[in-house]
Parts: structure tokens; C-alpha cells; sequence
């Protein structure tokens, strides 16, 4: 059923539907922001409200087991369920398109703030300039880069390099890669500097904190480790069941891992688990309203 | 012969027992709302216990207007989702004190959706406080989608315009402690929560106040006490009692099993003289919380749908 309106990429029938899609989707926009609010809303809350029913009933409908969308379903229940799967990924290509859409929205978020202080010439206009630089020279190269691979698909190959192949590679490899990455080594020592003051004894939290995170560092330092196994073995004279091997380093930061930290990452994700079912109900069935409103 | 199963892979076994208990879950939550909207109107008042994270947000407000600089607010770097949703409801709530006083606001984004309903909602709070003319349209903006790009440029936000005051609330990953040691050197008095548990230790290492786990989800009750806000939370409550009631069963059931029944079918099937101890995975408290996948030969077998030729315009890919 829902095949119908799926054409494939680059096909004639695809370019179609997009076009009448984005004439529709024009419509209902111009549409919409010409409604009362009152009204608009009972129509965000009806499309929220279906939107959420499919992924709702891809949940409960008994998923077909081993099933691929290549396959013929072997019964009704089975055919209705991979009905629901394909409208959940029509739902997740809507998305996509919406958020593609929303981009624009982003890019011209970044036009208008930095172009208005370049113009104006406000406190720190260099690095607008230099942001908005960066920006369109990455996007003029991106660019041509993509259409010379459609014109010629050859050009992936490092040997078919043309200019935009080098300076693509040079301002996307060369520079924003190894920039992020040198963004990224920084929090090595931020660390340092958070431990530091997150460390000093000021209350028995502290104290108990600086204590765990001094058994769990020596603990990972190898000859630290070795040491304390060295010590334990002579103490126990190598006997497996000796009480004291609960001694060891190893032995106690695996402990810590086990009987502290793991209960308590699970008890904060069931929070996190909870509190996001509980906003998410009160999403679909429209009954949040904000701090705003 | 084995039989197919096509009885949906979600209710193979004591699979079911998950979509029962979500359910379960979901019909406390509602429940709760109910009453507690019933509640409001018979006078009753839930109570919240102290959140030290939300009663800092006035006074984190009132040093900027002190001091004249901005309040940062950053919703993580997640695509739009309750968590983000939730983020900014919080900082529609810190937007709403900070236009009363005139203090300037910076949101930055990193998510064009989240941008777009960041927009609409400071938009909103300034419009319903009747202060329209207060609304700086750049206060909220999209920085950029890629994570560093992103924490570089809010590093250089919380640089140059020294904010005295930083909200990090919603989903973050590595950047969280460049934002928080940033904001830390200029002195900002700073609110953070993350949904991932990952972040909330650096977090608690570099900021002034952590809202954990749940409490990031509390926080719209906490500063509204809407009734319908109010009753979910009570209703998250009850999901955990049941929780920690399920749990200390499945230890006793599970207890008691191992030390009263013994296995006589070994992992192969086979039955042996011999009998054994039961292996964690044996165990009914166990299975019922498992996920037990469909065995291969009692997947249906299914024949290929014929395949479609593409009607493809000439040179099109």
C-alpha cells in the first residue's frame, strides 16, 4: 500500500513526488500560519498524536521474527506488521526531511548574526568574518567537489584528484579534523583541573572520593598492580582460597566496579528510563505544557 | 516437527513480561496525573523534596543582573527529543526571570530543530511577561552541528561576553567539560545536568550545582508544581517502589531456587542422573526479565518477493 508512494532515488516518478510534495507541503504551511492558534493547535495535537500511535503500535504489534522487508509475509498479522514497519520508516524519512529543512533555518541563524556585526562592524567582527570565510569557502569546495564525482565517478580515487579533490581534502582532513581532534586532546587537561579542585578534602564526600579514585588509579597502573599482586601472593603463599587474596588492588577496584558503581549507573539510568517515559506519554497525549506557557 | 512462530518476537516466551510492566508503568503515570489534578481541586498539595540545582537558578540570575552580563544557557548537543524538550522547558522558566530583571540571555544550539523551538519558546516567555521590546532576536542562536565546532564556539561565547551565570541541561558528550572549565575560569556560577550518566561525574567535578538523573525531569514540577507535572513524578515514584519490589522478589525467588531446586537437564537437553545446580540464566525470576530471542528453526519460512526494475531516467544513478 504504502509502496505506492515510495519512488526510487533519482527515478522521474521521485522528482515528480517531490515536486508535489513540496507544493503540498508550501500549502499547508501558508495554510496553517493563516489559522487561528487555537485551531493550529488541535492540528499539531491530531498529527503528534497519530505520529506517536505508529510508533506505539510498531511496538505492540507482534513483530514478524527473522522477517526482512525482501520477504512475503506468511500471514495477516504478519503483513499488517510489516505495513506498521514501513510507516515507521516513512516517518523516519519525514524527519529527515524536516530536519533538513530546519537547517536552512540554522544556516540562516548564522548568516544573520554574524553577517548583521560584520556589516556593522560590532566588537569582535574578525572572527565573523572569518567564520562566514570558512563557511562559504567549505561550501563552494564541498560542492564541487560532489559534482565532479557525479560527472565523473573516477575522481574518488586519490590518483583521479582534481583542485577540488586536494583543496577538499586539505580544508576537511587537513584542517577541521585535526582541529576537532586538538579540541578534543584539551580535555585532557581540563580533567586535571577539575580533578584537582574536585579532590581537595573540604567534607568526608570529598575525602571518600579522593580515597576511591586513589585505589582505582593505583590499581590501573601496572607496576602499582603487579606490586600489590607480588605482596598478596606472598601473604596467601600462592593459595587461591586464602581470604586475604580480597586484598589485592585488582581485587578491590573490581569490587568498587561491581557492588558501588555498577548498581548506581543502573539506579541513575532507571531514573533517566523512567523520566523519559514519563515526559514522552505526557508529549503524545498532549498534556505538557511547558514552563513557558 | 517444529512448529513457526508467528506469534510476534516481542511475545516469544516471557518476552511479553516487558511490554506488561511498560504498560504497567504507563497506566501508574496517568493514574497519577488524574489524581493529583483531582487533588488541586480538592486542595490537596503534593510535596517535592529540596533541589538544590533549581533553588540556585535565582540567585544564578540575580548575580548576572549584578554584574550586567549574560545568563548562557546551552540544551546539549542532541537532536530533539524529551530531553531536549525538557531542557528547554527549564530555560524557558530561566529566560522568564532573567527578562523580568532585563538581564541579557545567550541559547546557543547545536541542533537546528532544537533551535527552531528554542526560538518559539524564549520568543513566547517574552511575549507572555509583556515584554516584547526586551526580545534580542541573536540571544538565540545555532552555533553549529558539529560537536567541536560547537564547544569552540561556545568557549568563545563564555570568553568574550564573560557570562556570569551557565545552565548546561540536555544531552552532552565530550564537550561537557570544556563548556564547564570554561565557564569555571570566567567565574560563571553554573547549573548542569546531563541525561548521560557518562557526563554527570565531570559535571559534579567542575560545576556548582548537578541535577542527577532523574531530577532533570523533576525540575519542570518542581518549578511549576503543575498538577499534571506533580502526578507523573509521583507516578515515577511508584514505578521505582515497584522496581526496587520486583528486584528484592527476583533476589529472593531466585535465591530460593538455586538453594531448593536442581537441574537434571544439562545445557545439551540431555537429562543426567546426576542433578545440578541451577545456572543464573535457569532462573524463573531471571527469565521473566530476559529477552529471549526467536530460535532460528522456529523462524516462518518466507518466500522473496519478486524483484522491480527501476524506471530510472537516462544517466540518473
Amino acid at each position: 500500500m504504502l509502496a505506492q508512494f515510495v519512488a526510487r532515488g533519482g527515478s522521474a516518478d521521485a522528482r515528480n513526488w517531490a515536486f508535489i510534495w513540496f507544493l503540498i507541503g508550501v500549502a499547508v504551511v501558508v495554510t496553517l500560519s493563516r489559522t487561528p492558534s487555537q485551531f493550529r493547535r488541535h492540528v499539531v495535537t491530531a498529527f503528534t498524536f497519530s505520529a506517536g500511535l505508529l510508533y506505539v503500535l510498531s511496538w505492540l504489534w507482534p513483530k514478524p521474527a527473522g522477517y526482512s522487508p525482501s520477504q512475503i509475509p506468511v500471514n495477516g498479522v504478519e503483513t499488517a506488521g510489516a505495513k506498521i514497519a514501513e510507516g515507521v520508516t516513512m516517518m523516519g524519512s519525514i524527519l529527515q526531511v524536516i530536519q533538513g529543512v530546519l537547517l536552512f533555518l540554522g544556516v540562516y541563524s548564522v548568516l544573520r548574526i554574524h553577517g548583521g556585526r560584520l556589516t556593522k562592524m560590532r566588537k569582535d567582527w574578525q572572527y565573523s568574518a572569518a567564520l562566514l570565510v570558512a563557511m562559504f569557502t567549505m561550501i563552494i569546495v564541498g560542492y564541487w567537489d560532489f559534482r565532479d564525482s557525479r560527472i565523473n565517478p573516477n575522481v574518488v580515487s586519490a590518483e583521479n584528484w582534481g583542485f577540488a579533490q586536494y583543496a577538499k581534502d586539505f580544508l576537511f582532513d587537513g584542517l577541521l579534523q585535526t582541529m576537532d581532534a586538538a579540541m578534543f586532546s584539551i580535555i585532557a587537561f581540563f580533567i586535571l583541573n577539575a580533578a584537582y579542585r574536585a579532590f581537595r578534602i573540604r567534607s568526608v564526600e570529598a575525602t571518600v572520593l579522593l580515597a576511591t579514585a586513589l585505589i582505582v588509579m593505583l590499581a590501573l597502573m601496572g607496576g602499582v598492580e603487579y606490586a600489590s599482586g607480588e605482596f598478596v601472593n606472598r601473604v596467601t603463599r600462592d593459595d587461591p582460597g586464602h581470604f586475604f587474596n580480597n586484598f589485592s588492588l585488582t581485587a578491590i577496584r573490581t569490587w568498587i566496579g561491581a557492588v558501588f558503581q555498577q548498581p548506581s549507573i543502573r539506579g541513575l539510568e532507571w531514573g533517566i528510563g523512567i523520566g523519559a517515559l514519563s515526559m514522552g506519554l505526557r508529549l503524545w497525549l498532549n498534556m505538557e505544557r511547558g514552563l513557558s506557557s | 516437527m517444529i512448529a513457526q512462530y508467528t506469534g510476534g518476537e516481542q511475545y516469544y516466551g516471557t518476552n511479553w513480561m516487558q511490554i506488561v510492566l511498560v504498560l504497567i508503568f504507563s497506566i501508574f503515570i496517568i493514574l497519577n496525573i488524574r489524581r493529583a489534578e483531582a487533588g488541586k481541586r480538592s486542595g490537596k498539595h503534593i510535596f517535592i523534596r529540596r533541589i538544590a540545582g533549581l533553588n540556585a537558578i535565582d540567585e544564578a540570575i540575580g548575580r548576572a543582573t549584578e554584574m550586567g552580563k549574560p545568563v548562557l544557557m546551552v540544551p546539549g548537543i542532541g537532536t530533539l527529543s524529551a530531553v531536549s524538550v525538557q531542557a528547554l522547558n527549564i530555560f524557558g522558566h530561566v529566560t522568564r526571570s532573567a527578562a523580568r530583571f532585563a538581564t541579557p540571555i545567550r541559547l546557543c544550539c547545536a541542533d537546528a530543530a532544537v533551535y527552531t523551538v528554542a526560538q518559539e519558546i524564549i520568543g513566547e516567555v517574552y511575549q507572555s511577561e509583556g515584554l516584547s521590546e526586551r526580545y534580542d532576536q541573536d540571544s538565540v542562536q545555532f552555533v553549529s552541528d558539529r560537536q567541536f565546532a560547537f564547544a569552540t564556539g561556545v568557549s568563545g561565547i563564555i570568553h568574550r561576553e564573560k557570562v556570569a551565570a551557565a545552565f548546561f541541561l540536555g544531552e552532552f558528550f565530550a564537550e561537557s567539560l570544556i563548556f564547564a572549565e570554561t565557564a569555571n575560569a570566567v567565574g560563571a556560577i553554573q547549573v548542569a545536568g546531563s541525561t548521560q550518566n557518562t557526563q554527570t561525574p565531570f559535571f559534579i567535578a567542575a560545576c556548582d550545582y548537578v541535577l542527577i538523573s532523574d531530577e532533570f525531569y523533576a525540575a519542570s514540577a518542581y518549578l511549576s508544581r503543575q498538577p499534571v507535572l506533580l502526578g507523573s513524578l509521583v507516578g515515577q515514584d511508584w514505578i521505582k517502589m515497584s522496581m526496587m519490589a520486583i528486584t528484592v522478589l527476583g533476589v529472593f525467588g531466585n535465591s530460593c531456587e538455586r538453594a531448593f531446586t536442581k537441574a537434571t537437564e544439562g545445557p545439551d537437553k540431555k537429562v543426567y542422573a546426576t542433578p545440578r545446580t541451577k545456572s543464573a540464566s535457569e532462573l524463573t525470576m531471571t527469565k521473566f526479565v530476559s529477552i529471549e530471542p526467536v530460535p532460528e528453526d522456529m523462524v516462518p519460512k518466507r518466500e522473496d518477493k519478486p524483484s522491480e526494475t527501476p524506471k530510472t531516467e537516462e544517466g540518473a544513478q
